[in-house]
């Protein structure tokens, strides 16, 4: 049968865990932190880890975390920090001045260029991914 | 000088995204989270189709690829 999509289950499974989690997602950033952009294996690691927990996550296989049915009026406080990104992201890109004028993207590549810059990247994006999933 | 006004600009960006989601964290605060946010996002569906959640997956896998594979 069917469930609903707003069903919260209750009984955690055992690799549902933080114990078991979180040694799984700094396995995978260990492993993403070693491919270099460009090359096959980040694109395929990319595409394979996150079609996983997209898979995860539009089915009723993780517990979810109840969501609000409405947001507060303070909400619009997050505007401020978005459409400061926004302003800059978007003058840097229409300028296309390189890296007299980078865009948030180009000041981050050589960032990433370092293994252990990039493994605590992939940690953050597999987190918050993770924990999108079970929102 | 430009090139330090854009990266003033994104980490004042940065900065406040920090400090909205510590406020939205204090005691009584009326300002959601940013989990909480995503969350009411991913509520919205078109039918029987999680719109939202698609959206919200779909931005987060694409970032990924473009800062982690390109």
């Amino acid at each position: 049968m069917e469930q609903p999509h707003d069903l919260t289950v209750e009984a955690p499974r055992a690799w549902d865990r933080p114990a078991v989690a979180v040694p799984v997602l700094v396995c995978l950033s260990l492993v993403g932190g070693r491919f270099p952009s460009f090359s096959v294996e980040a694109n395929l690691w990319t595409l394979g880890t996150g079609g996983v927990l997209i898979w995860l996550g539009l089915n009723n296989r993780v517990p979810r975390r109840p969501a609000p049915h409405r947001l507060e009026s303070g909400a619009v406080w997050w505007t401020l920090p978005v459409v400061v990104f926004v302003v800059f992201e978007g003058a840097t890109f229409v300028a296309a001045a390189g890296d007299g004028f980078p865009t948030f993207s180009r000041l981050a590549d050589p960032l990433l260029e370092d293994r252990l810059v990039r493994s605590a990247t992939w940690l953050a994006w597999l987190s918050a991914f993770w924990g999108l999933v079970r929102r | 000088m430009m090139r330090a006004l854009a990266i003033g600009g994104f980490l004042v960006s940065l900065a406040l995204f920090a400090v909205v989601e510590w406020a939205a964290r204090r005691e009584g605060s009326r300002i959601p989270t940013l989990g909480e946010v995503c969350a009411y996002v991913m509520r919205y569906e078109v039918g029987s189709v999680p719109v939202g959640r698609i959206g919200v997956f779909g931005f987060w896998w694409w970032l990924g690829w473009h800062f982690l594979a390109r």
